[in-house]
């Protein structure tokens, strides 16, 4: 196998690998800016330089040339190489900052460029604490300026599109923003203007920068020259806690992180997962964060003579009992829900297979020809597949507002879906039912509903979904409620705030925490008073018994979903067809 | 600025066939703002906007390209743009000197317009005539050699009745004796 | 070496009336290289490279590199476009000579571009001239259609089977489009960008095809090569460096102007005969010898130095364009390497960091002692940031940028010490 000498350490490498992103595969630490692994390289920052030498080949022996310490002769590049575009070669010999002077003087002195024009504002500026230049300063730049002129200025505050800000004077013209829209998003919609040190990224006169995509620009930049116009200013990086979710914005799926202070979701930003949405995510999805903080439903309500009123949950459980053994198994309608994760859709099945109902359905959100072929797909509901998988009946809007709407069903039981929402019903089609609903978040359906369960989302409780490419993928709990301790659940994350924080911080309150619980625990508790319940303590339970159990989940873990960015499960034939 | 900015018939003609020299659709870029340009007197956004169209490209791209070379005009400048040459020989040469006598004849700095529209200066860049500084260009055409306060006065003149000053054949001192050759 | 310059006859610009029309062009024994290559098949495309490549014409645009040493790195044809990109950009100050071709003799660059063509299985020449040369466009414009209209372009040329088209590209104004990938990125209609090299022209050039990129001059010297061979090619001038060169003399001389004298000319009778010595009998205090960029010399330091490559390189500095810029001893050094240094702050692309913000540190640094504000240590500066840019960047402008600093700041140390305050004082 071809080997490469990094800093005199012997490695083998695979294909044509370039350099730089062969030394951070092997976790070497290497300065730069404009490299990012799914653009192109235009290795215009020249912060990546090495020193790089290949052996001589003895045209005549075909073998290494020798010298007289019976050592390779390695002939240098006569200048410091871009490692970013250098192509790894069989015997290369590549010297860093680590074992070369001439690297570290390279790296100090591209750093003392860069920082020449760049403002000092890293205290009011977003991107620090995040900021890659700011990290790499502290490592590899100058101890001081000798820069005692006057900066070149630029605009500053340039709103670029709906989503995205623009502060020129921060920008290094790394480029990465235009490469983006270029090659990733194709809207063309950035440019670099001028030249020089007057340039930097702009739209187009008269035009904005509306791209679906464009916040993807922000997570990119290297430096705070584009920030997000909603998250802007909102909170210091480090005060967040950060914890891997999934978007369920969109059938994709999209891997995430979301970021939280003071249990309040502040913003959600793209992880990468090259088998899903590589390093992007679609601004819309983005915009979630509100639906998890905002317009909460917390504890149960109970419609009484017409009117909402809060319930006690242990009213809440004795009346859905009670509900459930008035009537016929064939006077019930139950459905699960596509926007449901994995978990609450399963256990609904198990608890009404157990009262003799094996029919449960539910109702596709499939928008045709809404999707871009790309991280957006039609369907906008992210756990379709999950509910193929489990066998439920597939309805689409129109087949269930017939279904619905004929009055023969006495209970109709939905896991949060806003059929009324989306106008696939309307209050007269529930006719005289009564309808419970277990949701997250106040809406038209949870309105129209006798009685609402306050349900756990996705970023309080282990959520799985099996995305359009029967991908199959779980969140992280980020957020606590009522009944939940960041510091006694060991899977959520603990910031410095959360650790340290004391009542007399800004950012510390006991606020933001509903009163909620995962569906799957309604239904075992509910269950638990006929002594019927399934003996699941936690999500994870769950999962397990559905890869043992059912055929088309095996291999599904949340160990193994965390070590694999999710587990690729087989669409079926069936699955596929009504997708299409 | 409600004008409306178009391309005649025959204009997209020749926009076609300057399409047909290049196996892409970007090329002909540079070629179509020069034909705007000839023919608006600048490439302001609205003309930019127009470019793109016609060409089908990214309005981005066209705005990139105009204020990556500084002979587009992406802001209206007078009728006659003195470039004058301050690079070097030209400097050497006393190109600053004619640059400060425009400046003051006109009573504008270098990168602003007269208020009757009719002059801007610039100090631009090596022009490639420096075998005959100082000089200076006006308005992207025509090249004035061997410049002197008294010719620069008799231009400014000249150009005030909108009389342009003709191609100037400079001599290969080589062939003994400078001979024109009027193309 | 020939010392015989004085009745040399230039062959490149030969003292011929009204040449630039085909019919005189023609008369005179123009485009018979052409004919003797598709009639009589004195060349194949491979001897054709060979005997380019033996008469060792180093590229006029700077660079010197052996034109048919260039052609031959072309790959074999695949049956895909070539193409040639001819660089007129002509923008590196103290240049002005291939615009003389385009005034005086237009075909025979044509024709040496089609011999080129042949000789490379070109599809099409892009002829990429500065958008500043509005007059020599239209000239040159103008002797490609006369060209076209007696059949030496286009489909089928002299019956010969071989198809190549030429179209001229303007600029609008970028000095970075002289650089050969800047060129092609212009020509594909973008921002100027230099590319990253590997991949080289020759594998990807214009829309990723294969492509040479040659000097104006430099294929203007390839049907002289042809029609009297390498051999005579070589004897003339330098022997490592041969050929006539277009001399483009400018600054403080009695009679500027491009000449076209063998390569391997003495600085002083360049300054002293040709040009008629400095204007009112000054010393010389320095010389550029090729363009901006190239490092200064002193004077005082021209005794014997000649017009190549070789003598000009023991002399520290370097051939280029051979656009030569004399300056005589009232000019100000600190004030022309501060223009210059503003040119190159000017022209950065702005793409690689050292280029770009490098040269505005140069420039304002450079501002800084021009205004009797500088500090000895500044001079320390300028020479550490040299270091810092020569050699950092994609393309050569960084160095370009560095080098007359460097060299100038050591070269006439005493004039940038004589402009830096003497002492520093303390911060209060």
């Amino acid at each position: 196998m071809p080997e490469i000498f990094i800093d005199n350490i012997r490695y083998e490498f695979e294909g044509k690998p370039k350099v730089l992103q062969f030394m951070l595969d092997q976790g070497l630490d290497h300065p730069f800016f404009c490299y990012h692994p799914s653009l192109s390289i235009p290795a215009n920052c020249r912060q990546c330089y090495v020193e790089a030498g290949t052996p001589v080949m003895n045209r005549e022996t075909n073998d290494w040339e020798l010298d007289e310490n019976g050592e390779r002769v390695i002939r240098y590049f006569p200048k410091l190489m871009t490692s970013c575009s250098l192509e790894a070669t069989d015997g290369m010999v590549i010297k860093t900052h680590r074992t070369s002077e001439l690297v570290k003087r390279g790296h100090k002195d591209v750093l003392e460029f860069i920082l020449m024009n760049h403002p000092l504002d890293c205290p009011i500026c977003d991107q620090a604490g995040e900021c890659p230049l700011q990290i790499q300063t502290y490592k590899y730049g100058p101890e001081g300026s000798r820069f005692e002129h006057k900066k070149v200025h630029k605009p500053k505050r340039i709103k670029l599109g709906p989503r995205v800000i623009l502060d020129a004077e921060r920008c290094i013209n790394c480029t990465r923003c235009v490469r983006f829209t270029d090659e990733i998003s194709k809207t063309h919609q950035l440019t670099i203007i001028s030249r020089g040190d007057k340039n930097y990224p702009a739209v187009a006169p008269g035009t904005e920068f509306d791209d679906p995509y464009s916040l993807n620009t922000v997570d990119i930049c290297p430096v705070g020259a584009l920030t997000s116009a909603d998250f802007r200013f909102k909170a210091r990086v480090w005060e967040m806690n950060q914890t891997p979710s999934i978007d369920i914005t969109n059938g994709k799926g999209c891997n995430t992180d979301v970021w939280v202070r003071n249990n309040l979701v502040l913003r959600i930003t793209p992880r990468y997962n090259p088998d899903v949405n590589d390093h992007w995510m679609p601004d819309i999805g983005r915009e979630d964060y509100r639906r998890m903080n905002e317009n909460r439903i917390s504890r149960p309500d109970l419609k009484l003579d017409g009117n909402k009123i809060k319930s006690s949950w242990s009213n809440a459980e004795m009346t859905f009992a009670e509900t459930i053994s008035n009537a016929k198994p064939e006077e019930f309608l139950v459905l699960g829900s596509a926007f449901s994760s994995l978990e609450d859709n399963f256990t609904l099945q198990k608890f009404f297979k157990s009262r003799g109902i094996e029919n449960i359905s539910f109702v596709t959100n499939i928008q045709k020809g809404s999707g871009d072929g790309f991280l957006m797909d039609d369907d906008q509901y992210p756990n379709t597949n999950g509910c193929r998988m489990l066998g439920f009946e597939e309805l689409s809007p129109a087949t269930f507002k017939k279904k619905v709407s004929g009055g023969k069903y006495k209970v109709i039981i939905s896991l949060e879906d806003d059929l009324l929402g989306r106008e696939v019903i309307d209050t007269t089609d529930l006719n005289s039912a009564f309808f419970v609903y277990f949701g997250s978040n106040n809406n038209k359906t949870s309105e129209a509903a006798d009685l609402v369960i306050p349900i756990s989302n996705s970023v309080e409780t282990p959520s799985t979904y099996i995305n359009v490419d029967g991908r199959c993928q779980r969140t992280v709990p980020a957020k606590e409620t009522i009944y939940t301790n960041r510091k006694l659940n060991l899977e959520m994350s603990v910031g410095r705030l959360d650790r340290y924080g004391t009542k007399f911080d800004n950012w510390v309150s006991d606020r933001n925490r509903v009163d909620c619980i995962p569906g799957w625990e309604f239904l075992e508790r509910v269950a638990l008073l006929d002594n019927s319940n399934f003996g699941y303590e936690t999500s994870e339970d769950i999962i397990h018994e559905i890869a043992h159990t059912n055929s088309n989940f095996s291999g599904v873990s949340y160990e193994a979903m965390d070590e694999q960015l999710g587990v690729q499960l087989k669409v079926t034939k069936e699955t596929k067809e009504k997708t299409a | 600025m409600s004008q409306k900015y178009e391309f005649t018939k025959e204009e997209l003609a020749e926009i076609e066939k300057i399409k047909a020299k290049y196996p892409d659709k970007k090329p002909p870029v540079m070629p179509v703002l020069w034909l705007a340009q000839n023919k608006f007197g600048h490439v302001e956004p609205e003309v930019q906007h127009l470019v793109a169209k016609t060409l089908d490209l990214p309005p981005a791209h066209v705005y990139g390209v105009v204020t990556f070379y500084t002979q587009y005009y992406g802001e209206r400048k007078g009728k006659y743009v003195l470039d004058v040459c301050t690079t070097l020989t030209c400097q050497v040469c006393g190109g600053y000197e004619i640059l400060h006598h425009l400046e003051e004849k006109l009573g504008i700095k270098a990168g602003e317009t007269t208020e009757d529209g009719l002059f801007s200066i610039q100090s631009v860049e090596c022009l490639g005539a420096c075998g005959y500084a100082p000089m200076m260009q006006i308005t992207n055409g025509v090249y004035c050699n061997h410049l002197t306060k008294e010719k620069v006065d008799k231009i400014i003149d000249d150009l005030r009745a909108g009389k342009l000053p003709e191609y100037e054949n400079m001599p290969f001192y080589q062939h003994g004796d400078p001979e024109p050759s009027k193309s | 070496m020939n010392t015989d310059w004085k009745n040399f006859e230039p062959v490149l610009i030969p003292n011929i009336k009204d040449l630039y029309k085909i019919d005189v062009y023609e008369k005179n024994g123009g485009y018979e290289q052409l004919k003797k290559v598709f009639k009589d098949k004195k060349h194949t495309p491979e001897s054709l490279v060979n005997e380019v490549k033996a008469a060792n014409i180093r590229g006029r645009g700077g660079a010197g590199f052996n034109a048919g040493l260039k052609w031959s790195f072309m790959p074999k044809p695949d049956g895909g476009p070539r193409y040639i990109a001819a660089n007129g950009d002509e923008s590196e100050p103290g240049t002005f000579k291939d615009r003389v071709i385009f005034e005086r003799n237009p075909h025979l660059f044509i024709e040496g571009s089609i011999l080129a063509g042949f000789a490379m299985d070109i599809t099409a020449v892009y002829v990429y001239i500065r958008g500043e040369y509005r007059d020599q466009i239209n000239m040159m414009q103008k002797a490609i259609d006369d060209a076209y209209a007696k059949g030496y372009l286009g489909k089928n040329i002299l019956k010969s089977g071989f198809d190549l088209e030429m179209y001229v590209h303007s600029g609008a104004g970028a000095y970075i489009c002289g650089e050969e990938s800047s060129l092609m990125e212009s020509l594909e209609g973008k921002r100027g960008y230099p590319r990253v090299k590997p991949p080289f022209p020759a594998q990807k050039g214009l829309w990723g095809r294969p492509t040479t990129i040659n000097n104006i001059e430099t294929l203007a010297n390839v049907p002289l090569v042809v029609k009297n061979g390498a051999d005579w090619y070589t004897s003339i001038g330098a022997k490592t460096h041969p050929g006539p060169v277009l001399y483009g003399i400018s600054g403080h001389v009695n009679r500027p102007g491009v000449y076209e004298y063998p390569t391997g000319m003495l600085i002083t009778d360049l300054i002293n005969d040709v040009c008629k010595g400095v204007r009112g009998g000054k010393k010389v205090k320095a010389v550029i010898p090729g363009g901006s960029s190239t490092p200064p010399l002193r004077g005082d330091s021209l005794d014997g130095v000649r017009m190549d490559a070789d003598s000009l390189r023991t002399a520290g500095s370097m051939m280029g364009t051979a656009g030569m810029i004399v300056m005589d001893e009232d000019t100000d050094i600190v004030d022309v390497i501060w223009r210059i240094s503003h040119f190159y702050h000017h022209e950065s692309c702005g793409q690689c960091t050292p280029c770009r913000d490098g040269t505005g540190f140069l420039e304002k640094t450079l501002i800084k002692i021009k205004d009797g504000e500088g500090e000895m240590r500044d001079l320390d500066i300028l020479l550490d940031l040299c270091t810092q840019m020569e050699g950092r960047t994609i393309c050569a402008l960084a160095d370009a940028a560095a080098w007359p600093v460097r060299y100038a700041v050591e070269r006439f140390r005493e004039d940038f010490e004589k402009r830096v305050k003497k002492t520093v004082y303390a911060v209060a």
